[in-house]
């Protein structure tokens, strides 16, 4: 069977939320001698990109969103083992609940699809700091900050980042995601918060973080 | 008309003078008596004095009890997180599993942390406004109370992979909200809100709602003792309100800004009231013509066959809003009801 023929099948049994076949599909691949790296890089990420496409348009529920990232976190961590043939990165990015917002669910989510997709993620947790956020980017070279508030009232402090980004020089060399429920109630926020983009559903993670990323490529020139 | 009665009119189906106006206002009384939300939220006189200045300087259709769960996690044993600008979060749960949360002893309303501030709420607030002013009991709904014991990714993971273990959470539960829900209404309030999370396209599947949580919905409300109102609790709703009229006591359903008014009336039928749709995230950014004009066109959409109550969706206000905003909802429910702005 091919990876697309793979993928397919396991973007199926995502979309039924199970779980279990998900685990059952994954040990029915290795044993047809794929690796964990083809397991996660041609199998796993077409299917999130897929399933994050078909869920684009629609409303998607935390309770889909959670299904999908478990499922995605079985496979990391059937592959774990092999995690060390996972050799190419897409390259580092920091992620963290801003200061005063204590919602994580959303942002772990996201943290476990990049790290599917290939992305190296430092995940700072909850209530973090505008400065730490940077500090941890500028350390681990990320090109993208992630920055996730659930409330309106806590996604203003996301403006600090954007700020501190800006006064510090590196707005080609880092980028800024925000994402978060209020973010799909408002988008016009992204924008007010100084967000370089966002995506609507944890699923869509790896294809803004991708964009973002390339922005960075072209606007910084060796 | 005084509010009490305007709003048990609408509720019955009665003639009104006008439509009521709601808001959830807790931390704005806040706001108007200069007080610290940590203050107004511990302290049962400052919180009552906050709805007072509300009464006197806006002067809606309601009082009520605060929209803050952090006092029920705290309970239980949960961390608090305090903000200046926003009421209070829960910084950490009680416990880290669903498993652990089973043998969480169930807090006293009478007794336990701030449980008892806001029954002396209550109380204070009946003193003043029964039968004058509605007094609202806020509470979350049964399904999403797990939540604030272990967190909701906790509760997800249980709920969608573990129904067994969350049954018995919900039962677990069950008897400290069925007290908490009598307390308040014991205390004086007139009528519960309950925001139920998992109700919400937003959180939960329509199937999910049917098959795992309304039962539970249902068995919770038979067991309390008074008026209750269905709040969306940020999320949309008109999924799952076919499935709500005949819960027991269900008297309001309070909906999002993203649901159709239109649509949600056909599917509740033409007794039950409906409550909300203005945007909670909107009106600190619009001047007060334009919440009037807002306001006029939900009155015009979901008023005509009366029990509609004009609201904004979601929690509490953002305290940027002006209060000529306030003031502009109520405007536009005085000149609908006696057909001033027409051509708005």
């Amino acid at each position: 069977m091919s990876y697309q023929n793979w993928s397919e099948k396991l973007l199926k049994i995502m979309m039924n939320a199970d779980r279990v076949g998900a685990v059952a599909l994954i040990d029915e691949v290795l044993t047809s001698g794929i690796g964990s790296r083809q397991i996660i890089t041609d199998i796993l990420d077409p299917a999130i990109v897929q399933l994050g496409r078909m869920w684009e348009q629609e409303s998607m529920s935390l309770s889909q969103n959670f299904v999908a990232s478990k499922i995605a976190e079985d496979i990391l961590l059937r592959c774990i083992p092999d995690k060390s043939e996972h050799t190419h990165s897409k390259g580092a990015v920091v992620i963290g609940n801003i200061e005063d917002d204590f919602h994580s669910l959303g942002r772990k989510a996201v943290g476990l699809f990049l790290t599917a997709a290939g992305w190296d993620v430092h995940d700072l947790g909850n209530d973090v700091p505008a400065e730490e956020l940077l500090e941890k980017a500028i350390e681990v070279n990320a090109c993208v900050i992630g920055a996730s508030a659930m409330m309106q009232t806590t996604a203003l402090n996301i403006r600090k980042v954007r700020h501190l980004i800006d006064e510090r020089g590196l707005t080609d060399r880092i980028k800024l995601a925000v994402g978060g429920a209020v973010f799909n109630w408002r988008p016009d926020l992204v924008a007010e918060v100084g967000g370089d983009g966002t995506a609507h559903n944890a699923v869509s993670a790896d294809e803004l973080f991708t964009r973002l990323e390339s922005e960075v490529r072209r606007e910084v020139k060796p | 008309m005084n509010a009490y009665q305007r709003v048990m009119n609408t509720l019955g189906g009665l003639p009104v003078d006008r439509p009521p106006v709601f808001a959830v206002l807790g931390a704005y009384g806040g706001k108007l008596t200069s007080t610290d939300l940590k203050t107004l939220y511990s302290d049962s006189s400052a919180y009552v004095a906050g709805q007072v200045a509300l009464q006197k300087e806006i002067g809606l259709d309601l009082v009520m009890s605060a929209f803050d769960y952090t006092l029920i996690s705290e309970a239980f044993g949960g961390e608090v997180a305090w903000f200046a600008d926003q009421a209070p979060n829960m910084k950490r749960p009680a416990v880290r599993n669903a498993v652990d949360a089973l043998s969480l002893p169930l807090p006293n309303p009478q007794q336990t942390a701030r449980l008892p501030i806001i029954l002396d709420v209550t109380r204070k607030l009946a003193a003043l406004y029964k039968e004058q002013v509605p007094i609202i009991g806020v509470l979350p709904g049964p399904c999403i109370l797990p939540a604030l014991l272990v967190g909701i990714e906790q509760w997800m993971e249980a709920a969608l992979f573990d129904q067994e273990l969350a049954q018995k959470l919900l039962d677990h539960t069950a008897p400290f909200y069925v007290s908490w829900a009598n307390a308040l209404l014991d205390a004086g309030a007139d009528c519960l809100v309950a925001t139920e999370s998992m109700a919400s396209s937003d959180i939960a599947t329509r199937n999910m709602f049917a098959g795992q949580f309304l039962p539970h919905l249902k068995s919770i409300f038979t067991q309390i003792n008074g008026p209750k109102v269905l709040h969306h609790s940020g999320g949309r709703l008109n999924h799952v309100l076919d499935l709500l009229p005949g819960l027991n006591g269900l008297v309001g359903i309070t909906v999002s800004s993203k649901d159709d008014l239109t649509e949600a009336r056909q599917l509740i039928g033409p007794d039950l009231t409906l409550i909300g749709n203005l945007d909670n995230l909107t009106l600190p950014m619009i001047s007060a013509e334009e919440t009037y004009k807002m306001s006029m066109a939900r009155l015009r959409e979901a008023a005509p066959g009366g029990h509609y109550i004009l609201c904004n969706s979601a929690a509490d206000i953002p305290l940027t809003t002006p209060p000529e905003n306030l003031r502009a909802m109520l405007a536009a429910a005085s000149d609908y009801s006696v057909g001033v702005g027409g051509d708005l």
